[in-house]
């Protein structure tokens, strides 16, 4: 089963005893089969918010407001059975720590028996072999010999590489990667965005790939949201977010990322200042404290969502179509 | 100019079997080299860059020069003096500091600010009239509020405990800091600022610099000269602008080709190398790169390569290095014309 995927107008707040924290305000995203999507943004903007709302892992201090439908059906409003049915049959997680992603006590090829749950009409056997196969379509060599290794006989790439094969053994129409590839090294990075590109070739479902960084997110996703301090300030295809972007903060992290300059700069760009405090997010433009294009209106009105091609769009009062 | 810190051939060797085992084992496992042969030199005011995966050996080369980890061979000499006893190392750690890799767990969160900028002076037993003034004058170093002196590691930022850091580490005015990873987990916004924090400093306190790192984007920014791990071995040193743009060694050929670049119109085709980095429990044989290096030969698979030295500034250790308008360098550029367009 496949189909798309939309959150709108979703806030989502969690209750603190030193009151509420709003980590998302008004977040529209959507997302179609066949489509790999790319969430960017750095720490405290909301990303992982956003995901574990989407896999309906909230934790239970938080309250969430406004909608996301997936294949007409409001998971907001899902009871917690319901819930948990959708979650590993249609909705897959690949965590960023492929180290605690699987139990270590167990072998891989047991775990990964165990992820197929929801398929009661295959047997045991059968589970294994669609397994062995599994891991060969992620690059595991010798996979008969690996179902029965425990976790920590694996290096940290080819546990990546499981962890995939786990949330694609679930068949889901919805496969969230996690920062998918922070935790490995760089060959290794390459390796798995190269495998997570392949893999799109014959998965037909949504893939969301939540990352910081930006070399991983051109390499792989088709359309890009820019979240800062809980809201998605940008949202585009992937070459106009990295060649035509429009909102200043888009703009100054790109300008950030060392990995632009081949000449040696003598000073590396930052960004001044820091995050709103969210528990009392500002009336106006989150960014605004920060933003060199500043002025009079964005410090007290909330910026409009700017449209600026089919697909393209800013928030922001500086931007003009 | 003599160096100031040179290193000869230093080795570390780890015991392979726990405790309990060779308790029980009358014939222990062979333990092995996580640190082999390395030698390098650094000079008054220089920036090195040490670069490599996990499990390359560069934090425990690190580890080991301030004399936090036991050698098993080789010669430290640091401001013209051999350091061999714990006592040479005391004295060395006077005059050097390490920022280590967590900036929020090598605080201890019972100890304020203050406090803790200041306990390597009482540690050395350096006189310090009056303590706070001295932590007050530490943080301004670092940008930050002198009201930071009565905080406690747990309520700052990252960035802030990396400033906190820096300042602990220049407390002794070191000639030497050796800095572990010191943007790991930082914001791509926050990295700049702390790495042009210890570039003013450093050119305010002419200290020279180890930046231990991973971060292949960032490094080549910030460094003089680059030393590149595989496994415990060098396998390339030089002039940072050189080594980016005409690596010698397939394998920092394949590091910087690995780096994903923040351009969708500059996509990757294929993964620059395949397979996975060897263990120092099984090295491989010859050129420990051969398992994974595109263009090994018969040769690279028998015979270990010399470290030996290109031209006047650099080092290689391959059989076949990528020199400029060489066949190696064509025959790289072929085994990975698939790699990236333009």
């Amino acid at each position: 089963m496949t189909g798309s995927l939309a959150a709108s107008n979703l806030s989502v707040r969690y209750e603190t005893p030193h009151g509420a924290v709003h980590a998302l305000r008004h977040v529209d995203i959507e997302a179609h089969p066949g489509e790999v999507i790319g969430i960017v943004g750095e720490s405290g903007c909301g990303k992982s918010t956003l995901v574990t709302a989407l896999a309906n892992l909230l934790p239970a201090n938080a309250r969430i407001d406004g909608s996301i439908s997936y294949n007409g059906v409001d998971l907001a409003k899902l009871d917690a059975h319901h819930q948990r049915l959708l979650r590993g049959d249609e909705i897959a997680l690949v965590g960023q720590d492929p180290m605690t992603a699987f139990n270590p006590v167990l072998t891989i090829g047991d775990q990964l028996v165990d992820f197929q749950h929801h398929r009661k009409d295959l047997g045991r056997a059968q589970k294994r072999a669609r397994i062995a196969a599994m891991l060969g379509r992620v690059g595991i060599a010798d996979a008969e010999r690996r179902m029965n290794s425990y976790p920590h006989e694996l290096s940290g790439g080819m546990r990546q590489r499981v962890a995939i094969a786990a949330a694609l053994l679930t068949d889901p129409g919805l496969l969230i990667a996690d920062e998918p590839t922070t935790a490995l090294d760089v060959t290794m990075e390459a390796q798995i965005i190269h495998l997570l590109r392949e893999l799109r070739r014959d998965y037909n479902g949504i893939i969301i790939v939540v990352s910081h960084h930006l070399g991983v997110i051109a390499e792989l996703c088709d359309r890009v949201y820019v979240m800062y301090a809980g809201e998605v300030v940008e949202g585009g295809e992937v070459d106009a977010i990295f060649h035509d972007a429009r909102h200043p903060y888009t703009q100054a992290l790109l300008a950030c990322d060392p990995a632009r300059f081949h000449e040696k700069l003598d000073r590396l760009p930052t960004i001044p200042g820091s995050l709103p405090n969210l528990t009392q997010p500002p009336s106006g433009c989150v960014y605004a404290p920060r933003c060199d294009r500043a002025f009079a209106p964005c410090v007290s009105v909330a910026p409009p969502l700017v449209k600026l091609s089919v697909s393209h769009m800013a928030r922001c009062h500086a931007v003009t179509p | 100019m003599s160096p100031l810190l040179a290193i000869d051939d230093l080795s570390v060797t780890f015991a392979r079997s726990g405790l309990l085992s060779r308790l029980i084992n009358p014939f222990p496992l062979p333990s092995f080299n996580v640190i082999d042969g390395v030698t390098l030199s650094l000079m008054p005011g220089e920036t090195l860059g040490l670069v490599g995966e996990s499990g390359s050996g560069k934090t425990t080369l690190a580890r080991t020069i301030l004399g936090l980890v036991r050698a098993a061979a080789g010669r430290i000499t640091f401001e013209g003096r051999n350091v061999a006893t714990p006592a040479d190392f005391r004295a060395m750690r006077r005059r050097s500091a390490m920022m280590f890799q967590d900036p929020v767990a090598s605080l201890s969160p019972r100890l304020r600010i203050g406090a803790l900028l200041t306990e390597p002076q009482i540690i050395q037993g350096l006189p310090m009239p009056d303590r706070r003034a001295a932590a007050k004058a530490l943080l301004a170093l670092v940008g930050l509020p002198a009201s930071f002196v009565d905080r406690f590691p747990h309520e700052l930022s990252g960035g802030q405990a990396r400033r906190v850091g820096v300042a602990r580490a220049l407390a002794m005015k070191p000639h030497l800091l050796l800095a572990d990873e010191p943007t790991a987990g930082l914001d791509v916004s926050v990295q700049g600022d702390v790495l042009n924090l210890i570039g003013e400093l450093k050119r305010e306190l002419g200290f020279a610099a180890m930046i231990v790192t991973h971060n292949l984007a960032m490094i080549r920014h910030v460094s003089d000269r680059l030393a590149i791990m595989y496994l415990g071995r060098l396998v390339e040193t030089g002039p940072t602008q050189d080594v980016f743009s005409a690596p010698l060694h397939p394998y920092t050929a394949t590091l910087i080709q690995s780096e994903p670049i923040p351009d969708p119109r500059r996509r990757s085709q294929n993964p620059a190398v395949t397979g996975e980095i060897p263990s120092v429990f099984r090295r491989p044989s010859g050129c420990e790169f051969h398992t994974r290096c595109p263009i090994a030969r018969d040769r690279c698979k028998t015979e270990a390569p010399a470290y030996r030295p290109m031209g006047t500034d650099r080092m290689v250790r391959c059989h076949f290095p990528l020199v400029t308008g060489g066949q190696e360098r064509e025959a790289f550029s072929r085994a990975s014309a698939n790699h990236r367009g333009n």
